[in-house]
């Protein structure tokens, strides 16, 4: 039976490429997947965009195709990410310009697109699409600020697509994360995206398993792990999970033995729960799986069997998210340390509250938390009694303030650095321990009706013409 | 009987999508599982996290991997780069949970 291996190569954007380079080197499967679009990614990405037009991909691809493409490709491993961001054409050149001059002629690189609804809003409200929150119902006319991104949440068919157009290189836009790994195994088993027999469902909804289980690199072989803990293992070669999935989609997980990490039952079924929300029905852009008959079953050391994922029929309607512009976050942290470690913060905070309840400042909110105390947990932490809090070596106190007008942050965080001299004791804090002006990119998650969309493949080819660039 | 500390019988793992909040919670044992199939309800998870979860919150059984899934619903203060919390994306809510101790009586 024809099976094929597929290598997780990237977790999120700014990932390291470790892991892929040594699988690279090894030939340890046909293709590397990447996932590099978190939900707030592609904000950033447009930020980039309107600095420079040809920017707004993933720029983790410019060290790739320096130190892990040229290896890859020379060992016939095919490359399949979402890299390309809001701009796939835009990497695409580049990326074949920069293989050019290593001599990498013939490589074909495609980019797979029709995500970008950013100047389609108006088309698709006055056509009816009411572009109503997700979450909260409220329609998209109230709201009130700067739409930074919109992107469309795509399926399998533009991966498959570059793949029977014999792409080496596939860069897409906003694929959504599990359906890169699902386009390679359609193509590579001729499995039809739209055939909605069970038995086809069942195989798209293993090709969806087994690719929400690559999507984040090493939190699937026994990073961020406390099933595994206390993670007798090495972190810092951490290997990331190999799946080889035969012609029915049952895929067998692996890593490569010399690294770090571990795959065990344990790690798969903390990252199958990753981001899950109703798992007998979680939709995707070409099948909705039920994972409530998935087995996972480890059948060797770092060998484990994943299986029995249920397909049903995919939404008729997309997720389109986007970025809107809401205003800046600004925070800094100060330190204090014993004796009276807990009143000496307590003292700084009533300081603070004074000294901007006198400034004419326009804040949405603010917030102080206790590093060390309820930092993290906020009011949920049990707190000890100020007697024992007291006795702490430390304390931080974090500042926080959301806020519209960009001049608050600087100011409300300027007011209060008198009291390195004026407030309580040994109060100790310098600029860059917090930031300025971070800015808030809120989300607008909504569903449109599939019609709207249409991929767009185009294939570009590496020439050596272009080594004199 | 009496107590016993989620921690010592169960694993957890967050995430976000935007507001919502999933924390996945993994049995040690097929034992564990009945435990906290039976323990860990959907009102415990929502009062042991208090203030920080203003909606609220669905719990999903998953038989196959022993495990449960909660979905928390305005959990994460306008989620992702809107929140003020440290744990924008709400990574340590799994950390917050193991700490619960289930009454088992």
């Amino acid at each position: 039976m024809k099976k094929i291996k597929i290598a997780s190569g990237q977790g999120f954007y700014g990932d390291s490429n470790r892991s892929a380079v040594q699988v690279a080197k090894n030939k340890a499967a046909d293709y590397i997947v990447f996932d590099a679009l978190a939900e707030l990614t592609l904000s950033i990405l447009q930020k980039d965009k309107m600095r420079d037009e040809t920017l707004g991909y993933a720029r983790d691809i410019e060290a790739n195709v320096r130190k892990l493409y040229p290896i890859a490709l020379q060992n016939g491993i095919k490359l399949v990410t979402n890299s390309g961001g809001l701009n796939p054409k835009s990497a695409a050149k580049k990326l074949s310009a920069a293989l050019a001059k290593q001599g990498l002629d013939g490589v074909k690189i495609a980019t797979v697109e029709g995500d970008n609804y950013i100047n389609r809003l108006d088309e698709l409200q006055s056509n009816g699409e009411e572009l109503k929150h997700l979450d909260t119902n409220q329609p998209f006319a109230t709201n009130e600020n700067e739409v930074t991104h919109a992107n469309l949440y795509i399926g399998a068919q533009g991966v498959v697509d570059a793949l029977k157009q014999g792409a080496d290189i596939v860069l897409a836009g906003r694929v959504a994360d599990p359906c890169l790994t699902l386009g390679i195994l359609a193509y590579e088993f001729g499995w039809d995206l739209n055939d909605e027999s069970q038995e086809n469902l069942n195989k798209l909804a293993q090709g969806i398993t087994v690719g929400h289980l690559l999507e984040c690199g090493g939190q699937a072989s026994g990073g961020n792990s406390y099933a595994e803990w206390p993670m007798e293992y090495q972190l810092s070669n951490l290997g990331y999970p190999i799946a080889e999935v035969d012609e029915n989609g049952v895929a067998l997980f692996s890593k490569l033995e010399q690294d770090g990490g571990k795959l065990t039952r344990n790690t798969l079924r903390e990252q199958l729960v990753y981001e899950i929300h109703n798992p007998n029905e979680y939709l995707t852009p070409d099948v909705t799986v039920d994972f409530t008959q998935t087995t996972i079953e480890e059948i060797a050391p770092n060998q484990v069997k994943v299986e029995g994922s249920i397909g049903k029929r995919k939404p008729q309607k997309l997720k389109l998210t986007m970025g809107l512009n809401e205003g800046f976050i600004s925070e800094q942290f100060f330190f204090m340390s014993w004796p009276y470690t807990y009143t000496k913060a307590k003292k700084f905070v009533k300081a603070v509250e004074e000294i901007w309840s006198k400034l004419p400042l326009e804040m949405d909110e603010w917030r102080y938390t206790f590093t060390g105390i309820n930092g993290i947990h906020e009011t949920a932490a049990p707190l000890q009694s100020e007697e024992e809090l007291n006795e702490l070596n430390e304390i931080g106190v974090r500042l926080a303030i959301r806020h519209k007008d960009p001049k608050v942050g600087k100011i409300a965080l300027g007011s209060v650095i008198p009291l390195g001299l004026n407030g309580p004791p040994g109060l100790i804090s310098i600029p860059g321990w917090g930031k300025i002006n971070r800015q808030i990119l809120g989300l607008w998650p909504t569903l449109i009706d599939r019609k709207w969309f249409k991929e767009e493949v185009n294939i570009y080819e590496v020439k050596a013409t272009e080594k004199a660039h | 009987m009496g107590k016993v500390k989620l921690i010592d019988i169960a694993s957890a793992r967050s995430g976000d999508k935007n507001n919502i909040c999933n924390i996945g919670v993994m049995a040690k044992t097929p034992a564990d599982y009945e435990t906290i199939k039976k323990h860990l309800t959907a009102d415990v998870v929502k009062n042991h996290f208090g203030e920080l979860i203003k909606g609220k919150v669905d719990r999903y059984e998953w038989d196959s991997i022993e495990s449960l899934n909660f979905i928390c619903h305005e959990a994460l203060d306008g989620g992702g780069s809107r929140s003020l919390r440290m744990d924008t994306l709400g990574k340590n809510f799994s950390s917050h949970l193991l700490r619960l101790e289930l009454d088992i009586n």
